[in-house]
């Protein structure tokens, strides 16, 4: 005997799964184009760093991806395309020759530092690519490496300690500060209070030789106070100021010329699309806002962004 | 297309935030350095006047004073004047856990406060005392008092435009 309702379902699954499987192929014919521009200058490291680099993060950040066949099926390619696109723009070995030293410098910092956080390589591409997986030798292996490239302040830096002493003169005289206050592309303005604010923490960063302070204003020393940083409530703003760094006689490294301020702003609302927070970044004491179109703060928030789980903030702030 | 594309990562973003740990209060702060909130550093009304790190000792300081300390300090003149107060806090550094290529401060060392106040003997006196270790406990040793004071009131201010 035939149950008629069955023969219906099972019908209606035979219908359903044809025409998935149609909709499969169809979709193969919508592909993303891929291609390998050419190497223009590609980055110089010892072999046993690049070879890393190339297992790891070179399909999506050189001009050398390698697509495996699982990555040409759509619409998985929708997603790799995307991933590489994406990446080039943001870090391009093979196109490495066009970044100033200090980028170059920068960028490998942030590259191991992206490792060592786990936000690098893209966690769902390291699930299909397991050999691209970093091993913790690998990673003491870059880090020794970068580690080898620190060339640390030294005693009698001439040039420092002139920089810092002609910013000091006017800094005196009052003539250091910038007479308006300037804008970022982004529609946030300098800060000048800064200065008063309680420092939450401070940092030596041997990576680019500077002094950093990490200044909060009320609201965040208050939120510190009351244990309410996860997330930092609004009205939020932090200020790092860096600083080159002079060395004396008793190796001890002081605060040179003055560089930059940051600015982070918390407003969940205005600054939905980076993580609630507004960035900006002021360079040299006359304050130029840093940045060539608004997206800069992109940049901020692509280094940021592992530390999405501590509200994007990197620092953790000392109880005074 | 767009929003199949949307919808996957969408999905991908929430399995990855649910699988996320929060992270505690002591695992966002600093708690090893700490100043006692006996201590009640903050009612000094200090601002930062400049950080320094000394590498031999492998320390890492940062100076406050009230709002006379930084301008005479500014001013460079090495003299003291009446109503002053400096606080040095000196922590062991630690490496940064988030940043390979940052020091930051580790265990809580040492609070030196210098203070000039107008007695009735005299116009100025200085006044330094040490606190140590995790609890600020003060010391009372007064040897190196002199060079301390010197010391601190030869720091520079960070210039801050
Ligand atoms: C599957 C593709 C993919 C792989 C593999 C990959 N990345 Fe990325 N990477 C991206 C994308 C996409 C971005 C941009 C936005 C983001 O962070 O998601 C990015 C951003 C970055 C950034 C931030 C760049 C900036 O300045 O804005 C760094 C650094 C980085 N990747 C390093 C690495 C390193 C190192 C590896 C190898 C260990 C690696 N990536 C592997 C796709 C990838
Ligand atoms: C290459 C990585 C990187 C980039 C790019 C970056 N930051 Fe940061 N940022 C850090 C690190 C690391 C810290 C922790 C303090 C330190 O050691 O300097 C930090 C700290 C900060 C802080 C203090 C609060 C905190 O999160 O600790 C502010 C404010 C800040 N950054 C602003 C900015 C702004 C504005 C930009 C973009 C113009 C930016 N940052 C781009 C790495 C980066």
């Amino acid at each position: 005997m035939n149950n008629p309702r069955k023969t219906f379902f099972s019908k209606r699954t035979i219908l359903f799964f044809t025409c998935l499987l149609i909709i499969f192929i169809i979709i193969q014919f919508i592909r993303p184009e891929i291609k390998n521009p050419p190497v223009t200058g590609d980055l110089q490291a010892p072999a046993e760093v690049k070879t890393i680099l190339k297992q790891a993060c070179y399909d999506c950040h050189s001009n050398e991806t390698q697509l495996r066949w699982f990555d040409q099926i759509s619409p998985l390619n929708w997603r790799v395309a995307q991933h590489i696109k994406e990446g080039r723009k943001v870090l391009n070995f093979s196109e490495w020759g066009n970044l100033a030293a200090g980028d170059q410098k920068a960028k490998l910092w942030e590259a191991v530092n992206q490792i060592q956080e786990g936000a690098m390589p893209l966690k769902d591409y390291e699930m299909v690519h397991t050999s691209a997986k970093i091993s913790a030798n690998q990673l003491t292996t870059l880090k020794n490496y970068l580690l080898g490239t620190v060339k640390p302040s030294v005693y009698n830096d001439t040039s420092k300690i002139n920089a810092a002493d002609k910013q000091y003169k006017k800094w005196q005289d009052n003539q250091l500060s910038p007479d308006n206050l300037p804008v970022a592309l982004n529609g946030i303005t300098y800060i000048p209070d800064y200065k008063n604010w309680q420092p939450l923490s401070t940092s030596e960063r041997f990576d680019n030789n500077t002094m950093r302070i990490i200044f909060g204003n009320d609201i965040a020393v208050k939120a510190v106070k009351n244990n309410n940083i996860h997330p930092w409530p609004n009205g939020t703003i932090f200020a790092k100021v860096a600083w080159a760094q002079i060395v004396d006689k008793d190796s001890t490294i002081h605060t040179g010329a003055f560089l930059q301020v940051e600015y982070m702003i918390k407003d969940d609302k205005k600054y939905a699309s980076t993580g609630g927070w507004g960035f900006a970044r002021f360079k040299t004491p006359k304050m130029v806002p840093y940045g060539k179109t608004a997206l800069f703060a992109n940049e901020c928030m692509n280094c940021h962004r592992p530390m999405k789980n501590e509200d994007f903030v990197f620092t953790l702030p000392i109880k005074h | 297309m767009k929003s199949i594309k949307y919808v996957l990562l969408a999905a991908i973003v929430l399995s990855m935030y649910a699988c996320s740990n929060t992270p505690t209060i002591a695992e966002l702060t600093n708690p090893k350095a700490a100043l006692p909130s006996s201590f009640n550093f903050d009612q000094l009304g200090l601002k930062a006047i400049t950080t320094f790190v000394n590498k031999k000792q492998g320390t890492t300081s940062t100076l406050y004073g009230n709002p006379l300390a930084l301008k005479t300090a500014i001013a460079g003149t090495n003299q003291i004047v009446a109503g002053e107060v400096f606080a040095l806090v000196t922590w062991k550094q630690q490496t940064d856990a988030h940043w390979f290529g940052a020091n930051i401060p580790g265990n809580l060392q040492q609070v030196e406060v210098v203070k000039s106040t107008p007695t009735i003997e005299k116009p100025l006196a200085v006044s330094y005392a040490r606190y140590e270790g995790k609890g600020l406990t003060l010391n009372s040793d007064t040897l190196n008092n002199q060079d301390r004071i010197k010391y601190i009131l030869s720091q520079k201010p960070a210039i801050m435009p």
